[in-house]
């Protein structure tokens, strides 16, 4: 294990950076935040030759990673779009990429991962009626009838559901949960953009009324199986966009103490702030840390994959929220108002902390695998 | 569950296994009773079994790199360490901090005639740098060195030096100019023989006696000990310091989830087991990530240290991560413990005869000695993030 990039991967970050501040920058999201797509097309199909949706397609499809370490090198791209608050469905697509291409029928691999990898098709992920992992909280009901399911129900904090092309969803049968592929054209399904805190990702609600899907559309594999796999995944490549996030508001923050006047001398110079910022960047370090390794821990295989990304889970989201706030209160006034982006950042950091199982689903994880050793 | 940087090759199988042999056949066995942390023997008769076990680790062929002026394996040298700290046994007795000084700014004669005595057991060091009113601030240090012929003549106070009590030599930190502040420090070797000093064992609040003060009254020193430059001491020990920091607390962290489990398992809060109740979960599961990110952490500085992209922050980062985790786990446990947490050694209700009590005073030094934690924020900001410094008092 080598707790450092590759060259490959550093290369990547900067074609990747260069990619993002050329097309998609944070002075550009802003232009669209009010606008219930927030999505340019072009942009992400032109972002795919740089490999945002391809790491964990095979190359027989058109995907393939920059190195052996296919999640190591997503966390790459991850913090660079989460340094710039990107607001395309990086995290959606590969990981129903990833669950497509290992539990997908040919048929279904063959239909959907070119034109993922392309960038083409932007694929969601349903979940649940509240975003989280609780099994209780699939509302999606699945009935079998020779050979087809037909689906009602709701999902909702669907990252990327207005602009996705194929959806995979959770559906509960009298057997289990299944997930299936399904076209957000078909008859039945009505997507609404949901008006959320963050202003930067877009979470849509997915109704289900009457869909009905051909059981050639589920994946192979149990959904205890699939989930565990997107959850570990979903996990890890959110929390680099923390990292990304944390580290870039963190350098701009500090760069403004540097330069405030207040009582005839820079704010920065303050032991009050100077201990502040240091405590900014032990969470910073700490984040970066437990994400780093939790990807080493997922692309390798490590026996403790597990509690490697629920220690990312618990802590990163949690500790990028409360970075921001510290960011707010030390930038003061100027933070307060629309035009600095430090909200921007608290308001996404805010949502994340929701999604792809909320701190306290992590640790509950570790505190039962500590009782397992 | 042990992820390695990166993993050790199974050729080193044999290596282990001799290792762990020789460990069990010849680990010494005490009287004075182990306690986490860096914990010193209250009896000679323990003093002297430690000797013969670092002799014996030494004349074995087992030697870490930090005090050995041979080349050393750095599989060889992770797996002793891996395996020195499972058994619980020292591979240096002693304050080892001068074993870097002495192989960066020693001359060969004082590399030669003092790093392997040391490595052997032969030679106990202490720490002679705090003083009463030189803590945090220990540039504004008042023990004199007066040159006096081919001799420096020191005197003053020093203080919070572990294993001072069985030392045979002390690395020394003492003003030899006459300028107030960092520029004036000279480091020396002390032989803690010499007439003029005294050492006076010091009880903490632990109720152990880990530290000591010692006392020198114009003690000769030859010039020939001083450690690099007259003058140049504030750099010899900013050097040693730094190797310190980052090396607290290093392999512990492990194995903290599994402690808290065991005692909430094993007592009860309102009327169940501690370990079914939510609150308690959560808890052990925030600890349980915090910790493993010091690991993570500990990785990175390594990985980093390879590559000498090593960062002023670095080494204070992890030692501020470690202290105050551990004191918030410990005193946790102590809090899982309900009523019985207030039991301490000797009591025969107590929980592993008050382990945790003991570990909760003790992790008090943690956040103060090898540089405040305050301190280590400043050195996060100045040193590592290049921000304005604080201005020097005016009384």
């Amino acid at each position: 294990m080598n707790f450092a990039f590759s060259e490959e991967q550093d290369l990547l970050r900067s074609s990747t950076s260069r990619f993002l501040e050329r097309r998609r920058s944070l002075a550009t999201l802003r232009l669209t935040l009010e606008d219930p797509e927030n999505f340019d097309r072009q942009a992400w199909a032109d972002a795919a030759e740089l490999g945002w949706t391809s790491m964990l397609i095979p190359e027989s499809y058109g995907g393939g990673s920059v190195t052996d370490q296919a999640i190591v090198d997503l966390i790459v791209l991850g913090e660079e779009l989460g340094r710039v608050l990107h607001s395309g469905p990086f995290v959606p697509t590969n990981v129903v990429a990833d669950a497509i291409a290992t539990w997908g029928s040919d048929a279904l691999r063959s239909e959907w991962l070119t034109p993922i990898a392309q960038g083409s098709s932007v694929a969601a992920w349903c979940l649940s009626q509240d975003g989280s992992l609780s099994p209780e909280e699939c509302s999606v009901r699945a009935a079998g009838e020779g050979g087809t399911y037909r689906l009602n129900g709701v999902a909702r904090f669907v990252e990327g559901a207005t602009v996705a092309d194929v959806l995979l969803v959770k559906a509960v049968t009298d057997e289990g949960a299944v997930y299936l592929l399904v076209s957000p054209a078909d008859d039945g399904v009505d997507v609404r953009t949901q008006q959320c805190i963050d202003l930067t990702r877009r979470f849509g609600e997915v109704k289900f009324d009457d869909v009905v899907v051909d059981a050639s559309r589920a994946l192979s594999a149990d959904s205890i199986e699939v989930e565990e796999r997107a959850v570990n995944l979903a996990t890890v490549l959110q929390a680099a966009q923390a990292v990304g996030a944390a580290d870039q508001l963190f350098a701009d923050t500090v760069a403004y103490l540097r330069e405030r006047m207040q009582f005839g001398r820079t704010i920065a110079s303050f032991q009050a702030i100077k201990h502040r910022i240091a405590d900014m960047l032990i969470s910073l370090e700490g984040m970066r840390a437990a994400t780093h390794y939790a990807a080493l821990a997922l692309s390798d295989d490590f026996p403790d994959a597990q509690a490697a990304v629920s220690t990312a889970g618990s802590f990163v989201d949690e500790t990028f929220a409360a970075l921001c706030g510290e960011s707010l209160q030390l930038l003061g006034g100027i933070g307060f108002t629309w035009e600095h982006d430090v909200h921007l950042y608290l308001r996404r950091a805010l949502m994340a902390r929701e999604l792809y199982g909320e701190p306290s689903w992590h640790r509950e994880r570790l505190c039962a695998l500590a009782e397992a050793v | 569950m042990d992820v390695t940087v990166p993993e050790i090759p199974t050729r080193y199988d044999d290596f282990t296994n001799q290792l762990r042999a020789f460990i069990t056949a010849h680990k010494p066995t005490l009287d004075w009773k182990q306690r986490t942390g860096l914990r010193v023997p209250d009896n000679e008769a323990d003093v002297a079994a430690l000797r013969t076990w670092v002799r014996s680790l030494h004349d074995a062929g087992y030697q870490l790199a930090r005090f050995s002026l041979d080349e050393t394996d750095p599989y060889e040298q992770r797996i002793l360490q891996r395996e020195l700290a499972m058994a619980g046994v020292p591979y240096v007795l002693g304050n080892p901090l001068v074993g870097g000084a002495l192989k960066t700014f020693g001359t060969p004669e004082q590399q030669q005639m003092l790093l392997p005595p040391m490595s052997r057991g032969d030679h106990i060091w202490t720490q002679l740098f705090s003083e009463p009113d030189a803590g945090s601030d220990l540039a504004s240090m008042q023990t004199s060195a007066a040159r006096d012929g081919d001799d420096f003549v020191v005197s003053g106070q020093k203080v919070w030096s572990t294993w001072a009590q069985w030392a045979d030599y002390g690395y020394l930190l003492a003003r030899s100019e006459p300028i107030s502040g960092p520029g004036g420090i000279s480091a020396f070797v002390l032989d803690m023989r010499s007439p003029g000093v005294e050492v006076r064992p010091l009880r903490e609040m632990t109720g152990t006696t880990d530290f000591n003060e010692v006392f020198l009254d114009n003690v000769r020193i030859p010039a020939a000990n001083v450690i690099g430059q007259p003058g140049g001491g504030w750099t010899v020990a900013q050097t040693s310091l730094l190797s310190e920091r980052s090396g607290v607390g290093s392999g512990s962290g492990a194995g903290v989830s599994a402690g808290l489990v065991e005692i909430a398992q094993q007592h009860r809060r309102r009327g169940r087991p501690a370990i079914e109740d939510d609150a308690v979960r959560q808890t052990i599961g925030d600890f349980n990530a915090r910790s493993r990110i010091f690991k993570a952490l500990g990785y990175r500085v390594a990985t980093k240290a390879a590559q000498g992209t090593i960062e002023a922050w670095d080494a204070p980062l992890t030692k501020i991560w470690f202290s105050e985790l551990n004191l918030e786990v410990a005193e946790y446990g102590l809090n899982l413990q309900g009523g019985r947490g207030s039991l301490v050694e000797g009591d025969p209700d107590a929980y592993d005869d008050g382990s945790w009590q003991d570990r909760f005073l003790y992790a008090r030094a943690w956040t103060i000695a090898g540089g405040t934690n305050e301190i280590m924020r400043n050195v996060i900001a100045e040193r590592g993030l290049g921000l304005p410094r604080e201005p020097k008092g005016t009384p």
